[in-house]
Parts: C-alpha cells; structure tokens; sequence
C-alpha cells in the first residue's frame, strides 16, 4: 500500500488533531499531569521497543505495534484495558500485518515474562501475569479500537528517500533513523503524515550533526510549520529526558495510573 | 493475579455497542461457497432496510489468522471497481470467529468455466456475447493493475477467486477477491516463500515458483492471468495436471513442469537467460530432456483449440505466458494492447446487456460441504477434463485432442451437473457441431446473430 497514503484509512481516519487528544484524554489527565501522562506512554514504547527486539521484530513492525497501542488509547482510558497486555498484544497484531509471521503464542508470553522481569523489574515486582488466552481476548478489542485500520505508514520509507536526495551520508541516516525511533514516544505519529515526521526527524538529526542543510530544506514543499511543530515535540521529549529518571520514578506513576475496575460487587 | 486486564465497565460498554453479525443478517442454511480459508454464505439484512444480497465469509478456525488479518488490512485499504468490497467486519467474541461481510457476487469463473465445459460435452451450446472473454480479461487485468500500482501482490489468482456480479446496478462486473493470501511486496520482512509452504494452486503457478524462485513478483500473478485467459478461450485449465496433494513444502513439482513444457515447449536459454539461476535448475536438467517437447508449442496448442495463430487474443495471451518472468508483460501493458481496442470492444458489463446464461449460486447442504471444498474443486476440475471428453469419445476430434493430453487420470466417479437442462442453456439442435464444441467459437456464433446487443463500451 506504499503507493497510496492519501486514500489510506491512516490518512482519512488517524490523523488525528490537537483538540480530539485533549478531549480524550480528559479523564486520564484529570488524575495524572500532562508530563506524568506522556512518562507512561515513554516508558510502554519502551516495552514494546524491547519486547520486539527479543523476538527480533524488524522496526517497521515494532513501530507498527507502538502506533497500535498509542492509537487504542487515543480513544480510550488508561483504564480500560492494562497497558501491559496491550503491548504485547500489539506486537502479536502488528507482526501478522506486517507480514513477519505468527509469533507463537508460548513464545509470546515466555518473552513478555523473561523482558518483564529482566529488563523491567524496577517497574514490576511481580512476573507478567497475562497468558495466550489474554492475549487472544485483547487482540479482538485492539482490532474493534482500530476500526480494523492495520496498515500504518512509517517515516522510515520516506526518510530513506530525503537522505538518498541529500547525498548519501551513513553518519546523517543512522541518526535521523534513531530520532525517528524517539518519535514514537511522542504524539507525532497520531497527528501528522509520516513523510513530514521524517523531514522534521531529518532536521533534527542535521542540527545535531550541524550540518547546514537549510537550503535543501527550502526546496522542499512543505508546510514549514507543521514541521517546526514536529521538531518541537521530539525536541520536549529530549528536554524531558534530561531530568527524568524513569527507575525512580516509573512504579509510583503506574500505581498512579487509572487501572480497570472489575464488577461492582452487589 | 491481582491486575484486572480489562475494565468491567468499559466490557460492558463495548459489548453493548457491538452489533453481531446473526443479529443483523439471515443466512443460515445459506452456504454457497467454501474455499480453503473459509465458508461463504449469502445474507440478507434482517431489518430489510434494502433487500441486496450479501456474501458472509466466515473465517476458518478460530481467532485472527495471519490470512485473515491480511485479508482485512488489505481490503480494509483498497478501493477499485474490480476489487471485491469488504463492507464491515463482524468479531464474534463468544466463539472466536471472524466474518467478513461482503458484496455478493452470483458468478465465478470457476463455475462459468464449469457450466461451459458442461455445455460443450453436451453438445449445447451457452448464448454468450462475443466479447465476454475480452470484457473479463481486461477488468481482472485493471483490478490486478490497481493492486500492483499499490505494492500488493494477489498470489492466488485461479478462476474460483474472480467473481462477477450478477444482476443489479454492477451487473456483469469483474470482482477480484480472495485476498487471503495476498501481501505488500515492497520490503518483505522476510523472504515470501518462507511464509506460506504452498501459495497459488500448482496450474496457475508461474514456472519461476516451481523453479524454486524466494520471491514473488507482479509476473507471477501475470503469468496466473495468462492461464485463466486461456481456460476463458478453451474451456480448458491449460496447464492441467493431476495433483494428489496441494500442500506440500517442495516448491518443485516435476509434473506440473511437465505438463506446462507439454504445452509451452522446453524453455530455450536465449528465451529464459536467468533460468539457470532458478535453485531447482539443477534438478530440471536432471528430470527433463529437451528433445521430449520439440513438437510442442503455444501456437499448436491453442491451435487445436481453435484459437488462430494470428488473432490479436493469441498474441496478448502469448506476451502473458512468457516463460521469462522478466519478459512477461506487465498489467499496464496488457491493458493497451491491440487485442482491447479491436471489435468487439471490452464492455462494463461483461454479459453486454444480454442475459445470464449461468445458474445462481446453489445452497450447499452439510453433505455437499465436503464435496465443494476448494480441495475438491481441484479434483472435480480434473475428474471433469478428464470424464466428460472421455464419456463421449469419438464424438469430435476437437475434444479429443483436448483430452489426449490427460487421459492417464484414472476413471474417478463422474461428477454431479450432468443431464439437467440447467438456465440459460439453448437447445442446439440444428446448429453445426463444430460451432457448438468450443467456448471461444461459441462467441462467435452468438455475435453473429445478436451483434446489435454490444453498445455498452467502456
Ligand atoms: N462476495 C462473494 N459473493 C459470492 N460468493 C462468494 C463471494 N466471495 C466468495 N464467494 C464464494 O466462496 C468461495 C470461497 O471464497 P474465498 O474468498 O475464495 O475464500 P477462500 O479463501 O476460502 O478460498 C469462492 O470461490 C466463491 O465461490
Ligand atoms: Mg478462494
């Protein structure tokens, strides 16, 4: 479908804007800070990123899965489904779509279990609780949540294109290739087309390297704006970083965080 | 355990808005097609809010297969006259299944194909306007375009997987579906040929793929397209061959090879340069002699099934079955050729305004299921080459021919659809026999008495 991203039900439907976030998230963010809120967010993209490398996911797949999961809780509480189960219920999706294959099932969870308990263990204490059966119930109400939208449009491709236009330059696409990576802990991907997050990640990346590509930039036809829009939402997140130091602060922020509710008791 | 995975209310909630398939739409007792990945009904809205037809395929199994979960990416992003329309999906969470819900498309190729092999054995002609093979080829050629200008790949085109719709406002029009096996081939993730053991069903398969070739391509999809163009003109699947089992993990196959060389004439290097870089090469120098298919070529073939050497329809049919996958044409290409721009030209309506001569769609029963399995179709197909020319040996030399090529399938049981009188089928009394044997020639004898009927162009 590379062909196609103006009739792409990513285009006609998840591009979402500004205000339909903030509406949604109203009662989330009525418990947790704007920051708190995005902190969550940061901290599952990296559980996805880590659960797709165990299972060695290439990473158009791994963001496929990330965007999966921003895009259900676009629409939905924090509280609805666990975010725990939803990661990896994303990356089951995600990889079928894009064409890697089934993961099996007990493969799945046995690398949830071992990531979860290696790598994340200062955010959970206990070990992943969820089994295939979770997995296979949640993965129904991701696609139901998704409209059954499962083709997503990567900055990569386009990104591959502007640094091949530039003049190959190794050093240039390995790091706009890893801000684009750093993208998906930001909105960005519910809110703009992937070819303007790859200029705007590109423009990152040449400041960074300063490289003066300003001229290049120009010849571009693009809405300058939406990309200094984009630049300045990966450039908060870098800002973010910079103070931030998630195993201190991830366990109080999930047990913050709004949690489903079982059946009132009668 | 201690974490909720899901929010009761939000449960609730979703449970309460979702709209189940059995409460939206009767089709029970309504299976009219089962393929290799699902059972197909015919459904009607329950609220009779319009009266159309619907076709419900439900998925094989339980859960989100990965056929499924492409079948629903893809469709869910394509959007073309001849592409089958996927209108909603349905998820059923009390027993796991997933039903896509669909136009509904009275016709098939496999089965028009069918009712005209039917035909020419019974010697009854089928009243077809002139132009219907044309009109069918160039809109499977534009659908396959639209795919392959968007990085999709079908993969398993065969007759069953072309429907055309019947009577009502597409009346007469090509729908490609089964997408269950289709993929994006731009950057596959990992090689094609790792994923799925087996792909396309072995006669349509492009001589690149039993070679071994990791990747599919555009060509093999044409090459597909070829065989169903020459199975429209003879009646015949051109590249017919006794299969015991379709799955298997060897992408070789020594006797469709065999077969297709019966038809094409052993590759000659000039002709297929790349050949020797096919994996299973070394093994095709070892199975095959050259020198057993000096007589054999496109042209005497599809000469004895009176297509002309020189008609426009052989040449593009020639371009489509190249063996050289890097030769074969393209869609694009195919789309303007000479044989499309000729009288009669290619119409919307592939019927051309005339009436159906095909039978609808039958309900199968539970004992039929079995039977009309896509599997089954397979060796129906070969039963029926192989039975019906036989039972009326002597009768014509044209049938005959046709049938030499085969007659080493053992007697199998005949298969259903003989004696009827089925819809649409004209008593031919008192019509010269050698109009009455061939799909192709029966075109022609239609046009020459109905040519008024072929206005609607494109
Ligand atoms: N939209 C439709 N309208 C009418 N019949 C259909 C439709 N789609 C499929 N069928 C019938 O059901 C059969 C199986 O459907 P198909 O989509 O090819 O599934 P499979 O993947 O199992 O082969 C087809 O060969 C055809 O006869
Ligand atoms: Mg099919």
């Amino acid at each position: 479908m590379a062909g196609n991203f103006w009739q792409s039900s990513h285009h006609q439907q998840w591009l979402l804007d500004k205000q339909d976030l903030i509406r949604e998230r109203k009662h989330d963010l009525s418990i947790l800070s704007e920051e708190e809120y995005q902190k969550i967010f940061i901290f599952f993209s990296s559980v996805i990123q880590t659960l797709g490398e165990q299972l060695k996911l290439r990473q158009q797949v791994i963001a496929t899965a990330t965007v999966y999961f921003k895009r259900f809780y676009a629409r939905n509480s924090l509280k609805c489904i666990d975010p725990l189960l939803l990661a990896p219920t994303c990356i089951f999706l995600a990889s079928k779509v894009e064409e890697f294959g089934v993961i099996s099932n007990s493969r799945l969870i046995s690398t949830c279990q071992t990531v979860i308990k290696n790598k994340f263990n200062y955010a959970y204490l206990q070990e992943f609780p969820y089994r295939t059966n979770h997995i296979l119930e949640c993965e129904f109400y991701l696609l139901e949540n998704l409209d059954c939208c499962l083709i997503v449009y990567q900055p990569y491709r386009p990104l591959l294109q502007l640094v091949q236009d530039i003049g190959h330059e190794e050093q240039l696409l390995t790091l706009a290739w890893r801000v684009v990576n750093d993208s998906l802990r930001t909105d960005v991907s519910l809110l703009y087309p992937p070819y303007q997050i790859a200029i705007g990640c590109l423009q990152i990346a040449c400041v960074i390297l300063q490289k003066d590509q300003k001229a290049w930039f120009a010849e571009l036809n693009v809405d300058i704006e939406k990309i200094q829009e984009i630049a300045r939402y990966i450039i908060n997140l870098f800002e973010l970083w910079k103070t931030y130091d998630e195993k201190k602060e991830i366990q109080g922020l999930l047990s913050k965080m709004p949690k489903p509710k079982p059946a009132q008791q009668r | 355990m201690t974490a909720f995975m899901m929010d009761y209310e939000f449960k609730l909630k979703t449970q309460n808005e979702r709209v189940k398939v059995e409460d939206l739409f009767n089709y029970e007792g309504c299976k009219v097609g089962r393929g290799t990945y699902g059972h197909v009904y015919k459904g009607r809205r329950k609220d009779s809010s319009d009266n159309r037809d619907y076709a419900l395929k439900q998925i094989e199994g339980t859960g989100l297969s990965m056929s499924a979960c492409r079948e629903i990416a893809l469709l869910r992003e394509l959007k073309h006259s001849n592409v089958i329309n996927l209108i909603r999906v349905f998820l059923s969470h009390n027993d796991r299944k997933v039903w896509l819900l669909f136009d509904f498309a009275e016709h098939d190729l496999w089965h028009i194909i069918k009712f005209h092999r039917a035909a020419k054995a019974n010697k009854k002609p089928v009243m077809v306007p002139k132009g219907m093979v044309k009109s069918l080829l160039y809109q499977i050629l534009d659908g396959i375009h639209y795919l392959h200008s968007n990085w999709v790949l079908h993969r398993d085109l065969k007759p069953a997987n072309i429907l055309v719709m019947g009577e009502g406002s597409e009346r007469g029009r090509v729908k490609i579906a089964d997408m269950g096996f289709a993929r994006l081939f731009n950057a596959p993730l990992k090689p094609l040929a790792d994923l799925d053991p087996v792909v396309v069903t072995f006669w349509y398969r492009a001589p690149e793929l039993l070679l071994g070739a990791r990747h599919y391509t555009k060509a093999i999809d044409i090459w597909a397209i070829g065989c169903i163009f020459a199975e429209l003109l003879t009646s015949e699947p051109i590249f017919h061959c006794r299969q015991e089992d379709i799955k298997t993990s060897n992408p070789y196959h020594h006797d469709q090879l065999d077969r297709i060389f019966n038809v094409m004439g052993f590759p000659h290097e000039k002709d297929w340069e790349d050949i020797k870089k096919m994996p299973e090469h070394p093994t095709l120098l070892k199975d095959f002699k050259k020198s057993n298919y000096v007589n054999c070529s496109l042209i005497k073939y599809m000469d004895r099934h009176k297509i002309k050497p020189d008609s426009k329809a052989f040449h593009l049919l020639q371009k489509l079955l190249l063996m050289d996958p890097n030769k074969r044409i393209t869609s694009e290409q195919a789309m303007q050729d000479g044989y499309f721009s000729e009288e009669p030209l290619p119409t919307q309506d592939v019927f051309a305004g005339c009436p159906i001569p095909y039978p609808k769609r039958e309900f199968l029963t539970d004992d039929d299921q079995e039977e009309k399995s896509e599997k089954r179709q397979t060796q129906q197909q070969q039963q029926q080459q192989t039975q019906l020319p036989s039972q009326q040996q002597s009768q014509s030399q044209q049938l005959q021919s046709a049938s030499n090529n085969d007659n080493h399938n053992n007697p199998a049981k005949r298969v259903r659809l003989s004696g009827q009188q089925l819809p649409g089928q004209v008593n031919s009394q008192n019509m010269p026999i050698s109009q009455q044997t061939d799909f192709h020639q029966q075109h022609v004898m239609y046009n020459n008495t109905q040519q008024h009927n072929f206005s609607q162009r494109f």
